[in-house]
């Protein structure tokens, strides 16, 4: 299967079931099927092949890849088939050896894997060979294939399995006159391994499967096989033998094959069926089963814990096979007399639900048909070590029936409609083989797969989910298993690990909400990505990891190395991880020249210390350092000023970084809080704690300056008396705009501060509901194109939709040269980005209609509501441009028309980009997703043709105008506030250079950009809703549906806008904003071209799993 | 005739005696400028030496500076350092000069201000120590007094300072010989007119506490029967 990629917090590839692996069956999961109960093709009343050949899509599209069918050979159904009489045919009633080829071929088609049974302990006693058996003279290799007695003494130490029906393991046969050997009913005799033509016989059985295609077997009864006087004739060397024999003769002659055991015994025990791995590739882990429902029952994780521990290790190439039900009693052979009762008050009150030693029930009524626990248990099989089997009807909660005998009442019809026979067959009612379940809770009327299919949350639903979110990771199928013991017992809580690939799986085993505190520290700086939502959750850190689970719920984590922790999230390290940084002198300790002369050397290293251990580690761990990961060898304060406000001083610094990338001047101002002192500015600045420091018998802490809420008002307030700090290259400017007053109000000395947030290049502190304080860290020298769109926004044209300019700090160097360190803006209350905010649409669309029909149609304006949010912001796009082309004396402003030299300039951008770009994918191949190579190639092979386009493109009359735009204009520049939208962060491009930025440029940059933003979260929502390729292609054709109509609503409304002031298309002596918005066509198509090629760059060298998004784009700009 | 050869000789001697002069003079103002050039130099220089050894960071934490200050000086003690060293080089160009002119009053003068320029130059270095020295341990005993809850931890802080910059003063003072023995007096009279003010101010105010230390050292009933 091919990679799926995530949003923003997952980008684990998806690591499915490859059909050639030899180890497939390890990450199997398989579907345990009754021909006879599943679908009934010629109206019998009794399923057959071909009813299950026409719902193999069905089982395909549950997410499984393996089925498993129970016995479907001729027999004379004493025991529902597993009494065989022909091992090499089809029972007349299931359809005919045809019929089962063909479904063979179409399971293989549609990626199924068929398990089918093997019954080698025994046959029926009609098989042709027990009938010659009986017939024949004793001794002679015919009677041989059956174990003989003359007396029913022997082998008396051996228990009777059905204690119910049969007395005894021996019958009296009056033909043969002698007793035969059953360890199961009567009329299944025992064939006699001893006897190597039995053998023979049984290879030759196996050989005709494996020649038709069969995937592998279940082999039945297995430690049943040989007798030997004196023991209980279970699990006998002898038997393991007769293993190791099919198995050989299996790896000898073919490829990709498996057997599995059915081995009702202890892990212990069953450990031997795997030999050395020379024997059973899988073997059924029986105690795991009840345990699980003990462990509910008893809300304790005890049972479990207790039976994994007892579990020995298996061989590599082994693997367990865990299920909940199956068509035989829930077993309680492997729990004590004491908890079987307990499990027999619990889940069989009724005893007509007790049959041997097990329950006769399915899984929904035994939990009470609690869609939660049924969920839970789900999820712990799902999550355990080993390959689960789903017993057919149990993923829509199907009930069962108990009064009809023996264990048919977990065998009746899989419930497909609410239509007769609930949609199994069309035969009369009384001429099905079973009754279908038909009680008001259970009964098809309200429990089937066509009314589950088309409701979302239905159980069907989710089982569909569980089971494409455990095809993304192989450590639910090959990890190995480590569990966690938090304090709160009713909690379950392991790990699934292989390789760095590790999942976290936590299970409230009771009844109602539980908190619980993992200790995780062995990962800490994981970040946990809930599966199902693929929502990040706060990183592990050092603390026990804290969590709280509803009643029987359940999480699965991936704890990953590669996803970011949630955007509001802000990384807090505990100061008591900084390093100690020793003062002697406050401040002045940094500073050769600030200290007395016997200190000078002191000093020095002080200073030594913190740019090269201290702050270095500070500032590479934040996000707003540039060159993440490029370890900085010392940042050297170039310029610094001690600030002093009253009692209260920082250090205000500009620091140059050596190391990283480029030579990268930072803004880093600092603030220094002793505990006895200043005890709540000490709990503040820990949160950006840059070291701790101790100064004689005092500790503290020296952080960042915007931690700290005096400063931020100190630097309001400076700009409210347009302070002027002299520095030694410098000074630093504080001055307000026109517009201070009123967006400050007087009382700004007093507005509370919020803590800090880190943004890419800033850090944003808020002051609720009036003021936001932007520092700017990577400082550039030149006008700051933010500051420049800001105040010409908010004190000449008066835009109202962007967040207003109130202040600025500069930094002014001797030579003239101006540096931005702060922006002091109007706050913005908002309900979040437009990207979250149409990311997060999109994919609540397409999770709406993942596991619905694809016949079921979208409603006529089924985005409706979207769209309008959408034209309203294109209608503010088309403000901004406009207010933007108004004539002014600014030359920095003044709009210009279009000119023939401008479309070249254009032209010849596009056509850079285009050879950057593809020169660098054609570099990158191989560092790319293996998924995005194609689409790779199919870019690099459209070379010309996109050359082609962009000259093309640029056949247009030079009309419109060039303006000031906004120059990085995306979905998450524009905040959502009361249906309305806000235009911020005009930095423009952060990859140009600030000239690059100021140019005027077609307002078209800004609507391609815009586009590609809709692609983007089109493509977006698609992998992280879609978690295997089928459900991406099915959800493929929705979300494009999507995009097409979000830009042809935000096209016409632009337009409409534009035009409404006559800045649209030509009119009569009207300025023209742009001379088409023809998607695809003239400047409107080249620009979009254009961003995607430079989202393919940018993406190539940041975030090669990416990729594929703008790949996908230039290859839809093609069509 | 005779007159005229007076007058002659005299107008002789005297041209003659010029003639001897001038070179001197011309030499002694060629010693004035080149002293007064060196006196520049040796004033930059001691300052940068100073200001590079972060002997301005002393002074101003030592509070001399600010002393300076607000008796109207525009620069900081390394500045008259450097004035002070200026006026040395001066004192010692004009001391040859007036030495070669064969002004010896002049030069004994000079040469006494001289060699009183050490003396200042140790003083003034004392004060800037003794004044440091003097904020560091008042600072110490007003943090130790802090952290120890002492009541009127900044009074007790402040009082050791004065106490021990009155003692760098007058160390100070007796480098220079200035006051000699009318400041010693003065000093003890202060000292002693303190210490009776403190014993009054703890006879009157302290005796119940003074007598309950006496009773628990040596308690009343001993005491009688001593009696």
């Amino acid at each position: 299967m091919n990679d799926v990629q995530v949003t923003a917090p997952d980008t684990a590839p998806i690591t499915g079931v490859s059909a050639d692996d030899a180890l497939w069956y390890k990450d199997a999961v398989i579907y345990q099927v009754n021909v006879k109960s599943f679908f009934d093709s010629n109206d019998d009343g009794i399923g057959d092949f071909k009813g299950l050949t026409s719902k193999l899509e069905y089982i395909r599209d549950l997410g499984v890849n393996t089925i498993w069918l129970m016995p479907f050979y001729p027999s004379p159904l004493k025991d529902d088939g597993y009494d065989i009489a022909d091992y090499q045919n089809v029972h007349p009633q299931f359809g005919t050896l045809d019929d089962f080829r063909t479904m063979l071929r179409e399971a293989h088609r549609l990626g199924l894997k068929v398990v089918t049974e093997l019954i080698i302990n025994h046959t029926s006693d009609q098989h042709p060979w027990f009938q010659a058996a009986r017939h024949a003279l004793p001794g002679s290799p015919e009677r041989d294939f059956y174990v003989w007695s003359d007396t029913d003494q022997k082998y008396v130490g051996t228990r009777i399995i059905f204690t119910d029906t049969e007395t005894s393991n021996w019958t009296w046969d009056p033909v043969a006159k002698q007793y035969y050997w059953h360890r199961f009913f009567s009329h299944q005799p025992d064939l006699n391994f001893d006897n190597p033509q039995v053998m023979k016989a049984v290879l030759q059985i196996m050989r005709f499967w494996l020649d038709m295609g069969v995937d592998g077997f279940r082999l039945d009864a297995i430690p049943y096989l040989v007798e030997r006087e004196g023991t209980n004739n279970e699990n006998l060397r002898e038997t393991h033998a007769v293993i190791k024999e099919l198995r050989a003769a299996i790896d000898a002659s073919y490829e990709n094959r498996f057997l599995l055991a059915e081995a009702n015994q202890w892990p212990v025990d069953v450990r031997e069926y795997f030999g050395e791995g020379d024997e059973c590739h899988m073997a059924y882990h029986f105690p795991l089963m009840p345990r699980i429902y003990m462990a509910i029952a008893q809300e304790d994780r005890y049972p479990i814990i207790e039976i994994m521990q007892q579990t020995p290790d298996i061989p590599e190439n082994c693997q367990w096979a865990i299920f909940l039900r199956n068509h035989d009693e829930l077993t309680l052979e492997m729990v004590t007399s004491k908890e079987r009762d307990y499990m027999y008050t619990t889940y069989a009150a009724d005893l007509q639900a007790r049959i041997n030693l097990g329950i006769r029930r399915r899984l929904a009524p035994l939990m009470e048909n609690d869609l939660d626990r049924i969920k839970l248990m789900n999820s712990l099989l799902l999550s355990m070590p080993g390959s689960p089997i789903l017993y057919y009807g149990d993923e829509i909660g199907m009930g069962d029936n108990f009064f009809i005998g023996d264990r048919n009442g977990v065998r009746t019809p899989m419930q497909w409609s609410p239509d007769r026979n609930a949609g199994f067959s069309r035969a009369d009612p009384q001429r099905l083989y079973l009754p279908p379940i038909m009680d008001a809770v259970y009964g098809y009327q309200s429990t089937n797969v066509e009314a589950q299919s088309r409701d979302p949350s239905s159980l069907l639903s989710w089982t569909k989910r569980m089971l494409a979110v455990r095809k993304t990771s192989q450590a639910f199928g090959r990890g190995a298993r480590r569990f966690l013991k938090p304090g709160n017992r009713k909690i379950l809580a392991y790990l699934r690990e292989v390789g760095e690939d590790t999942i976290l799986c936590v299970a409230n085993l009771s009844r109602s909400a539980q908190p619980v505190e993992l200790n995780l520290a062995s990962f800490k700086g994981r970040v946990p990505v809930e599966m199902l939502g693929r929502t990040a959750f706060p990183p592990i850190g050092e603390l026990p990891y804290l969590l709280t689970i509803s009643a029987y719920g359940f999480y699965w984590f991936r704890l990953a190395t590669d996803a970011a922790g949630p955007a509001w999230h802000e990384q807090i390290v505990s100061v008591e991880e900084r390093p100690v940084l020793v003062l002697f002198d406050g401040w002045s300790s940094l500073f050769r020249e600030r200290v007395v002369p016997w200190r000078i050397g002191i000093a020095e290293k002080t200073r030594t210390q913190f740019e090269i251990d201290t702050l270095p580690r500070y500032i590479e761990s934040q996000r707003w350092y540039a060159a993440k990961g490029k370890t900085i060898e010392r940042a050297r304060i170039t310029e610094s000023v001690l600030w002093q406000e009253g009692k209260l001083s920082w250090l205000l610094a500009l620091v140059e970084l050596d190391g990283s990338e480029e030579r990268a001047s930072y803004f880093m101002p600092l603030a220094l809080a002793w505990e006895e002192r200043d005890e709540e500015r000490v709990r503040n600045l820990s949160t950006s704690a840059v070291a701790k420091v101790r100064q004689q018998a005092e500790v503290g802490v020296m952080g960042d300056a915007f931690a700290d809420e005096l400063f931020c008002r100190a630097v309001v307030a400076a700009m409210a008396a347009r302070r002027e700090i002299t520095m030694s290259q410098g000074r630093l400017q504080f001055r307000p705009t026109a517009a201070f007053s009123e967006i400050a109000g007087a009382d700004f000395a007093s507005l509370p501060v919020e803590r800090p947030r880190g943004s890419s290049s800033n850090t944003v502190v808020n002051m609720p509901e009036r003021l936001m304080l932007k520092g700017y860290r990577r400082l550039r020298v030149g006008m700051n194109p933010e500051l420049e769109m800001g105040l010409y926004l908010t004190e000449v044209v008066h835009y109202a939709n962007c967040a207003r300019l109130a202040g600025v700090l500069e930094y002014i160097a001797n030579d003239g040269q101006t540096r931005l360190l702060a922006m002091l803006q109007a706050y913005v209350p908002n309900q979040g980005d437009g990207w979250t905010y149409s990311l997060e649409y999109v994919r609540r669309h397409l999770e709406q209609y993942r596991t619905t029909p694809a016949s079921d149609a979208l409603p006529v304006n089924a985005h409706e509501a979207y769209l309008t949010m959408m034209r309203v912001l294109a209608g503010r796009t088309a403000e901004l441009h406009r207010a933007l082309a108004r004539p002014t004396a600014d030359a920095a402003f003044l709009p210009q028309p279009i000119g023939g030299a401008d479309i070249d300039a254009y032209r010849q951008r596009a056509l850079d980009e285009a050879r950057k770009a593809l020169d660098l994918l054609a570099a990158s191949l191989e560092s790319i997703p293996a998924a995005d190579r194609e689409r790779a190639n199919a870019v690099l092979a459209q070379r010309d043709q996109i050359t082609a386009r962009i000259e093309a493109c640029a056949k247009v009359e030079p009309q419109g105008l060039k303006i000031r735009i906004h120059g990085d204009y995306h979905l998450g520049q524009v905040l959502v506030t009361r249906n309305d939208f806000v235009i911020i962060d005009f930095e423009g491009e952060p990859g140009h250079s600030l000239e690059q930025r100021r140019a005027k440029q077609s307002p078209l940059r800004d609507v391609a950009g815009m586009m590609r933003s809709f692609a983007y979260v089109q493509q977006s929502a698609l992998r992280s809703v879609a978690h295997n390729e089928t459900e991406a292609a099915r959800l493929a054709p929705l979300a494009r549906a999507w995009e097409l109509e979000v830009r042809t609503a935000f096209l016409s409304a632009y337009d409409a806008a534009a035009r409404e002031s006559g800045a649209g298309q030509s009119g009569a002596g009207q300025p023209v904003l742009y001379e088409s918005l023809q998607p695809g066509q003239g400047l409107l198509g080249m620009f979009e071209l254009e961003k995607a090629l430079y989202e393919l760059r940018y993406e190539l060298g940041n975030r090669p799993s990416w990729v594929g998004i703008p790949l996908q784009g230039i290859l839809d700009w093609g069509s | 005739m005779q007159s005229i050869d007076v007058l002659v000789d005299a107008a002789r001697e005297f041209l003659h005696q010029t003639a001897a002069f001038l070179p001197r003079l011309l030499l002694a103002l060629v010693v004035v400028v080149g002293g007064w050039l060196l006196a520049k130099a040796v004033r930059f220089a001691v300052e940068r030496a100073l200001r590079a050894v972060n002997f301005n960071v002393l002074t101003e934490r030592a509070g001399t500076d600010h002393f300076l200050r607000q008796a109207g000086s525009r620069g900081d003690t390394t500045t008259l350092f450097g004035v002070v060293a200026f006026w040395l080089v001066i004192l010692a160009a004009l001391i040859i000069a007036f030495n070669g002119l064969g002004l010896t009053y002049i030069t004994d003068l000079l040469l006494r201000v001289v060699l009183f320029t050490p003396k200042l130059l140790i003083a003034m270095l004392i004060v800037v120590f003794g004044s440091y020295c003097a904020r560091f341990v008042g600072n110490a005993v007003q943090a130790y007094c802090v952290d120890a809850q002492i009541p009127d931890a900044d009074m007790l802080g402040r009082i050791v300072r004065y106490v021990i910059m009155t003692f760098v003063v007058m160390i100070a003072l007796s480098q220079v010989e200035v006051g000699g023995d009318i400041v010693q007096r003065t000093f003890l009279i202060i000292l002693a007119g303190i210490m009776l003010a403190l014993a009054l101010a703890f006879g009157l105010g302290g005796k119940n506490w003074a007598a309950a230390m006496l009773q628990r050292w040596w308690p009343q009933r001993n005491r009688d029967e001593e009696l």
